[in-house]
């Protein structure tokens, strides 16, 4: 069995309005060691996943179905199926998150240092203070944060110094999987190579399973074995990363991948994606990519595309994909 | 008139890092260390540095959230630091800031309407209806579409980047003259941050806006700035017009934070940076160069001397580093 495996998960929020459907059908496995680049869309359901996995649903957030099994060893175990002290026990120290609102994973009252100190205390219980002080001092040397600051509070750090913290907060309890949600939109490109290398190889050391939720392409190019691409509630496509990069078949993923801009080439014009981004209201029948997208046909309006295996590997879900070269149909 | 909107002179924020006994401060973090430069009308600044380098200080200071240790701030040739009452709000409504952290800097208890509109409010502009109109209008011009799904949502109802645009709209919503954005778009994608630094980029043809743009995206500043400042640990190491400095790196923090720069491309893999070590600290700095400690090319000169000045090594390019001056006086 595979450390994770998510099986036809749909969450909605309920607002006035009607359900928001942010997470509408989502399937993934992650094994061990294995790392999952989830790239979006601002909207499209990011972080509503790992909200929905980890079960941190805000009042309006209404599960609906799915299944996220969880395999650390000892068998699979449906964390949706987990009463909630049950669960308590998988967070962290299971599935371990990298929150993207930095702030609201430390507490303002509390030092930096006495926070991880805390978390790394309630799951080694046995271990001394000053273990855990020094665990805390060699968690900030490799975030890049000087180890005499771990005595002062969050507002006392920058946007960045705030977002290292919470990095090495997840990666105190040694976790089996961690999930990584915008982790380095703060940081300058040094430190953030930096710690994308450090998480990658504390990753291999201890066999772990990484999510990376980001919007930025190059940072998941860096980072993941293999990349879904999400649209409107939906994964699109999802391949190893040199398919994703280099032979994108869905005509959202060809768009994104097919221009970034650059700092030393040409100066050239930006690149949108014409038309809105889609009402998660209110999604359009069929496939939702279809008001912006250059292959639309009838069908795409009235037919939802399936999400299906269209080599060992790559998944996708579309009509006319974007053709390959050398390639009749 | 001054041929600047904006004047920042010899610019310092301390910050206690410890309290000894009877509250007495013993040591400080430098976050801004004697800064100074000048951004002319219509004009856009990026500035670029190390994570806890000064950016967010220094655009605190600008928009009157910290009081500076020490310099001036002039604002259309005027010391800001006189004004009091009114030339005081007529600051408040000029200068805005777009801040780094949506979900810190927006009240959780409002709705998005009423966030975007409050500063409408304080300056009494318009009527409930006109402030809907313009709200909307807003919305729609950030991608926040339709408008009316957003309008009476609350911060913890949206994405972390449909909180930044929330952001960025109610910075906008005053027709300032002069913006400090912070970070604006760093949670958004290419084609969402494209059409959002069009509508910054109209805004100021139209209105003869200025920015100091804050961002580690380099690509970014390409496109939205004319003039480029890299910072590191308080004090400005680079300053040149944006393809000069591209092109042309000088100091050699700047060369590394070039040569990092990620390429979407899973087949790259890129080498170490030309930088040693990777924890900066900025309590109590010694004196001498702030870069020294990583420095690949320092000298005994540089640690001998104090922080080199910021010197015109060719022209509009100025630099901070002794070695880079040696090189160009050849
Ligand atoms: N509590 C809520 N109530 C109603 N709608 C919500 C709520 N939380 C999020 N949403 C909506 O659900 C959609 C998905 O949000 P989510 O935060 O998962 O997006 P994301 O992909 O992480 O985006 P970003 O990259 O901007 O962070 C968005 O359109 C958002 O407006
Ligand atoms: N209120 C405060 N009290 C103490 N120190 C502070 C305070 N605010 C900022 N600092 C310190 O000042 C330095 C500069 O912080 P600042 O927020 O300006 O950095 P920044 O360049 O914006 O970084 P980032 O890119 O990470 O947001 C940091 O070392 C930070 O810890
Ligand atoms: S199913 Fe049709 S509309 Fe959707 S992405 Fe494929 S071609 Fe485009
Ligand atoms: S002055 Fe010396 S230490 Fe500082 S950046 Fe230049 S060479 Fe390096
Ligand atoms: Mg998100
Ligand atoms: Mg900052």
């Amino acid at each position: 069995m595979p450390l994770l495996s998510v099986n036809d998960l749909v969450m909605y929020y309920k607002t006035k309005m009607g359900y928001v459907r942010a997470v509408d059908g989502i399937n993934f496995t992650l094994d061990r060691g294995e790392s999952l680049g989830i790239v979006g869309e601002s909207g499209c359901g990011k972080t509503s996943i790992s909200m929905t996995l980890l079960r941190l649903l805000p009042e309006n957030g209404e599960f609906q179905r799915g299944h996220v099994y969880f395999d650390d060893g000892s068998g699979p175990v449906d964390l949706i199926s987990l009463p909630e002290h049950e669960m308590r026990k998988y967070r962290w120290k299971g599935i371990s998150m990298v929150f993207q609102a930095a702030m609201n994973s430390l507490n303002p009252v509390y030092t930096v240092g006495d926070q991880i100190v805390e978390a790394i205390l309630n799951h080694y219980p046995d271990m001394s203070l000053d273990a855990a002080r020094a665990k805390v001092a060699e968690l900030f040397e490799l975030v890049g944060l000087d180890p005499k600051r771990m005595d002062q509070y969050p507002h006392q750090y920058s946007g960045g110094m705030k977002q290292r913290a919470v990095i090495a907060l997840a990666l105190s309890c040694d976790p089996k999987v961690i999930i990584a949600d915008e982790p380095t939109t703060a940081l300058d490109v040094i430190v953030q190579d930096k710690i994308l290398k450090e998480m990658k190889r504390i990753q291999k050391k201890l066999n772990m399973g990484m999510i990376y939720i980001s919007h930025d392409i190059a940072v998941i190019a860096e980072v993941s074995d293999k990349i879904a691409v999400m649209y409107a509630g939906k994964f699109v496509e999802l391949a190893d990363s040199v398919t994703i990069f280099k032979r994108p078949r869905h005509p959202y993923t060809y768009g994104l991948m097919s221009s970034f801009p650059s700092i030393t080439g040409e100066k050239k014009k930006l690149f949108t994606i014409p038309g809105e981004p889609p009402n998660l209201l209110n999604p359009p029948p069929g496939c939702r990519f279809a008001p912006r997208c250059p292959n639309a046909t009838k069908q795409c309006t009235e037919e939802e595309p399936p999400f299906i295996e269209v080599e060992p590997g790559h998944f996708m879900a579309c009509w006319n994909p974007v053709k390959r070269e050398g390639e009749e149909s | 008139m001054s041929e600047y909107i904006l004047e920042v002179k010899n610019l310092k924020k301390y910050f206690p890092a410890d309290r000894g006994l009877f509250g007495r401060v013993r040591h400080f973090v430098h976050a801004v260390d004697d800064v100074s430069f000048e951004i002319k009308y219509g004009e856009s600044l990026g500035l670029v540095g190390e994570s806890g380098c000064g950016k967010t200080t220094t655009g605190k200071v600008i928009v009157k959230l910290e009081e500076p240790t020490d310099g001036t701030l002039l604002l259309e040739g005027e010391d800001v630091s006189t004004y009091v009452g009114a030339r005081k709000k007529e600051y408040h409504r000029k200068v805005q800031m777009i801040f780094q952290d949506p979900y810190e800097s927006l009240n959780p208890r409002m709705t998005i309407f009423d966030i975007i509109a409050e500063p409408l409010n304080i300056h009494g502009i318009g009527n409930l209806k006109e402030r809907e109109e313009r709200v909307s209008e807003l919305l729609q011009e950030v991608g926040l579409t339709p408008p009316s799904s957003f309008l009476w949502r609350y911060p913890h109802e949206l994405s972390g980047g449909q909180r930044q645009r929330v952001a960025i709209a109610r910075a906008l919503v005053l027709n300032p003259s002069f913006v400090v954005a912070d970070e604006p778009t760093s949670m958004l994608d290419v084609s969402i941050r494209t059409g959002i630094m069009e509508l910054m980029m109209e805004l100021r043809e139209a209105h003869n806006m200025s920015y100091l743009y804050i961002t580690h995206d380099l690509a970014v500043a390409r496109y939205m700035c004319e003039r480029i400042a890299v910072m590191y640990l308080g004090k400005i190491v680079e300053i040149s017009e944006t393809e000069e400095l591209l092109h042309n790196p000088l100091h050699p923090y700047t060369r590394a934070l070039l040569a990092a720069v990620p390429v979407p491309d899973p087949e790259f893999s890129r080498g170490e940076p030309e930088i040693i070590g990777s924890v900066t600290k900025p309590i109590d700095p010694p004196p001498r160069c702030r870069f020294y400690d990583r420095c690949p090319i320092r000298t005994k000169d540089c640690e001998i001397s104090d922080h080199p000045p910021l010197v015109e090594v060719l022209p509009g390019h100025f630099v901070a580093c002794y070695e880079v001056e040696k090189q160009k006086r050849g």
